[in-house]
């Protein structure tokens, strides 16, 4: 990265630019919808990233993450009104404990062949909700089953994890992306992330190698879930009510691995896209026509998932990334392309 | 005791139907190696089809079968041909073809939330010469629809595996699930075969859902429940076994509905997804499957 | 004591014997080669010394310890790596990525890997393409690349599958010293191989294998003329002519 920053003096300055644009965005957005709106797509940039992990690195298929989501907001909020528990560690407790029932899952799923691990997941993923819908308490923890539970607005601080206004969330989600999209640079410059890569295209090879394959995927898994679960946190305290079909349906599970296969799996960048893509048009069919034709967002997101893996099964950051290289790099700088780090898709 | 024993003919009833599902999806399967996420919402668009021609013409739901099943062949067929084709071929060499996985899914997410859109999620009932007709059989009761539909569904499962033991394009098509380079050699075209096949399979999907009208409700997404019954028969009854898939169709009949005796409806939910992940983990190949690297 | 040993190794599938009772011994530093007609059970052999397959019966000892039964990941970890037949590259990364995927069996560290691939890629004289996606090379650099991925391990033992299967006369010629140098490096190698140019040239001592057993052993000009060893190859008939 540090190589290819030197040699494109224009992507730091845009980078930077970029960053400049986000951080103060709240100040220049006033409108609370609009605002929410940012702060939407932003959360699925990063649950799409945090799926990543297993989806793109460690190269399966999971379509049931929306459980990891909901064990993190069911955790932390029946901690909060059980024992006051500060949202804030209610999270943590929440991550942990979405690793290791990501963990338990993934010991003996990830073995499985593409279709049988797809279908694992479904199956744990319904699983799960199913649980929780029919499960109105559990020791002295009130999960409410199909109700769902309701978190009441009682201030305005930080450590409560609650605020008036909108631009506290935006940051802190923000934040929150961006720490996710460093780690996900991080590793996949590091053993894990070459293991995970050598691992996920010829695991025959990798083996010989001396990589046990199942053992990174399950560590990719444990991170992917911890992670996930976070954001499930912050989405509780965002909407202040959640129930079962809302966050461990298969609707949520599918719209984060859809965004994120359109975007581009395995990518840092990828998932992120995909979800400013495709995040604004779920928003904009809800508030437009919304109502009147229920699941249009859906049919949109169905047809471009079925379009994009047509031409681009790789996502569309492979032709955004090359547009990007003629059109900015080239203009502004001399000519050296944006490779991913280690990984070079321009043979294809 | 009684209870349990009429739950259990319930079970073989339903099961068969579920069963039936389950032989089109492992035929997609076993031919192109593909597990075909949308199967469920084929279902479904047989069974608004079916639907409709019973309001519309007032006619015994049976004769629907003249035009769903068809009507759903050439469905499949399209669809393969057009929509999946293009990403099969692109995929046809790497290991894991995922593409075609999430093609289908997406195909899934379309047809199901189209249906949304167009007939709105109400719950529908058809109401046919044969609905709520009670069969009555050494005091215990069933629903005669069921009945019918069990026995159409078992008659088609023999027909079909007749079928491709014995008939020219039967052969055919167990020659390219077995090798489809050497059968592409043998002069058999391995596209028109896999179109063939999901035709058929969706064919399977069009029969029982003319057999279902007539006593299930009909709404967008009635082909979820389904298609994750027909993953866990397919995968239970091993992938690419037709035997397997109608026998695995039966146990699951049976563990949904003498499990419905002793405990709460979702609660059988999710047995049937805890047996679905013991057999994918201790035995992947499921009771019949074909030795394959799983 | 041997730094291989393979004793008594029989694999069976169900009802096949593939391989039959087959000893060998492989001294630290030589280069054995394993040679027999097609069907042999050379690759079954192989195999299992690799980890791939579990042997029905027998004991392969590495460097003192049990290695039969063990997977793959574990062998490699204990210092045996070993090359495929088919080559199989991780097509998407580079020449160095893929080698750094080896190195990284000995380091934990981004840097250390690096630095290790480069002096593997240097010494196979593959570091001119380093930055080349391995699935654009040709098949002799991808079979170099297949090496440098192995030695970038740091094994002691070094198996090599059939490595020129595939080439022209010319480039199996350029990869003999490859070989050579390999070893001149202190890593021992097995290689299993159909091509005699090869294995005349590069082993010290070589196995012959003829239906799943073990016919002949020894120093490879007197095996090559062994009666047992040409009906074998060239059938009965052929060695009957020859009286």
């Amino acid at each position: 990265m540090k190589n290819y920053l030197n040699q494109n003096p224009v992507v730091l300055k845009l980078t930077i630019l970029l960053l400049a644009a986000l951080f103060l965005l709240p100040l220049v957005v006033t409108s609370p919808t609009l605002m929410q709106i940012f702060i939407l797509v932003i959360l699925y940039a990063y649950f799409t990233s945090t799926w990543n992990f297993v989806g793109g690195f460690a190269g399966v298929l999971p379509l049931g993450h929306s459980a990891f989501v909901g064990i993190g907001a069911y955790t932390s909020t029946v901690l909060l009104q059980t024992y006051g528990l500060s949202p804030w560690f209610g999270m943590i407790v929440g991550g942990l404990l979405a690793a290791i029932v990501g963990v338990i899952i993934g010991l003996p799923t990830l073995k499985l062949r593409g279709a049988y691990f797809a279908l694992a997941t479904i199956a744990v993923g319904e699983g799960i909700r199913v649980l929780f819908e029919n499960v109105k308490q559990v020791g002295p923890f009130k999960i409410n089953g199909p109700s769902g539970i309701s978190i009441t607005l009682t201030e305005n601080s930080f450590t409560a994890f609650q605020f008036d206004t909108k631009a506290p969330y935006y940051y802190i989600i923000l934040i929150m992306l961006l720490v996710v999209l460093l780690l996900t640079y991080y590793m996949m410059n590091s053993k894990i992330g070459y293991y995970l890569a050598a691992g996920g295209e010829e695991p025959e090879a990798a083996e010989a190698l001396g990589i046990k394959v199942s053992r990174y995927k399950v560590i990719a898994m444990a991170i992917s879930c911890f992670l996930t679960a976070l954001g499930g946190t912050f989405y509780a305290q965002l909407m202040l009510y959640f129930y079962p079909k809302s966050i461990l349906g298969l609707d949520l599970s599918y719209e984060i691995a859809f965004i994120a296969l359109i975007g581009g799996r395995g990518t840092i960048l990828g998932p992120v896209l995909g979800a400013l893509l495709l995040r604004p048009v779920s928003e904009l069919t809800r508030i437009y026509i919304g109502d009147m034709l229920p699941g249009l967002h859906l049919v949109i997101f169905g047809l471009i998932l079925i379009i994009v893996m047509r031409y681009y099964p790789k996502g569309l950051v492979v032709p955004v990334k090359a547009l990007f290289n003629r059109h900015i790099i080239d203009r502004f700088s001399k000519p050296k392309r944006i490779d991913e780090s280690t990984t070079t898709e321009k043979a294809d | 005791m009684i209870g349990i024993i009429e739950a259990l003919i319930n079970g073989i009833l339903m099961g068969s139907i579920y069963g039936l599902t389950a032989v089109g999806l492992t035929l997609i399967f076993g031919v192109m190696k593909v597990i075909n996420f949308a199967h469920g919402s084929i279902l479904m668009v047989g069974m608004f089809a079916a639907y409709w021609f019973v309001i519309l013409t007032g006619w015994n739901p049976y004769l629907a079968i003249l035009i769903v099943v068809p009507l759903l062949f050439y469905f499949g067929y399209f669809m393969q041909s057009w929509v999946i084709k293009p990403i099969f071929e692109a995929e046809k060499d790497v290991r894991e073809p995922i593409t075609v996985i999430i093609v289908t899914t997406g195909i899934w997410y379309v047809l199901d939330n189209l249906a949304l859109m167009i007939f709105g999620a109400e719950f529908r009932v058809a109401k046919t010469t044969v609905t709520g007709k009670i069969v009555e059989f050494m005091d215990m009761y069933f629903l005669l629809p069921k009945v019918i539909g069990a026995g159409i569904t078992i008659a088609c499962g023999i027909y079909l595996y007749w079928f491709l033991k014995h008939s020219k394009m039967g052969k055919a098509i167990r020659a390219t699930s077995l090798d489809r380079e050497a059968a592409s050699l043998m002069g058999i075209k391995q596209s028109k075969i896999y179109n063939i096949a999901f035709g058929l399979g969706s064919a399977c999907c069009g029969m029982a859902a003319c057999v279902l009208v007539p006593f299930y409700y009909v709404y967008p997404t009635v082909g979820v429940p389904f298609d994750i019954k027909a993953f866990i028969i397919v995968v239970l009854g091993g992938l690419g076994s037709i035997p397997g898939a109608i026998l695995g169709g039966v146990i699951i009949g049976i563990i949904e509905n003498v499990g419905a005796q002793f405990m709460a409806a979702t609660w059988t939910e999710l047995l049937l997804y805890a047996v679905f992940l013991f057999v994918l983990l201790v035995k992947p190949s499921g009771l019949f499957g074909l030795k394959q690297d799983f | 004591m041997s730094l291989l040993e393979v004793k008594n190794v029989t694999k069976k599938f169900s009802g096949l014997i593939a391989v039959n009772d087959v000893s060998l011994t492989v001294e630290a530093g030589q280069i054995v080669g394993v040679i027999g007609p097609n069907g042999a059970g050379k690759t079954t052999l192989f195999n299992c010394i690799a980890g791939a397959l579990p042997p029905t019966s027998g004991s392969i000892i590495f460097n003192g310890k049990e290695i039969a039964g063990k997977k793959p990941y574990e062998i490699c970890q204990l210092g045996v790596t070993r090359t495929f037949q088919v080559v199989k590259p991780f097509g998407s990364k580079t020449v160095l990525y893929n080698t750094m995927v080896g190195a990284f069996a000995q380091t934990q560290h981004l840097h250390e890997a690096e630095e290790k691939a480069l002096e593997v890629l240097k010494f196979l004289d593959l570091d001119h393409k380093k930055d080349v996606v391995s699935k654009s090379l040709t098949l002799p650099e991808r079979k170099k690349l297949e090496l440098a991925r192995a030695l970038a391990t740091q094994p002691k033992l070094l198996l090599l599958d059939e490595v020129m299967a595939g080439l022209r006369p010319s480039e199996v010629t350029e990869m003999l010293p490859t070989i050579r140098k390999i070893n001149q490096t202190g890593v021992t190698i097995v290689i299993v191989e159909h091509i005699m140019q090869a294995i005349m040239n590069l082993s010290e001592k070589i196995y012959v294998i003829s239906f799943g057993k073990k016919i002949a052993e020894g120093d490879p000009h007197d095996v090559v003329a062994d009666e047992e060893v040409i009906k074998a190859y060239l059938g009965e008939e052929y060695v009957a002519t020859q009286h």
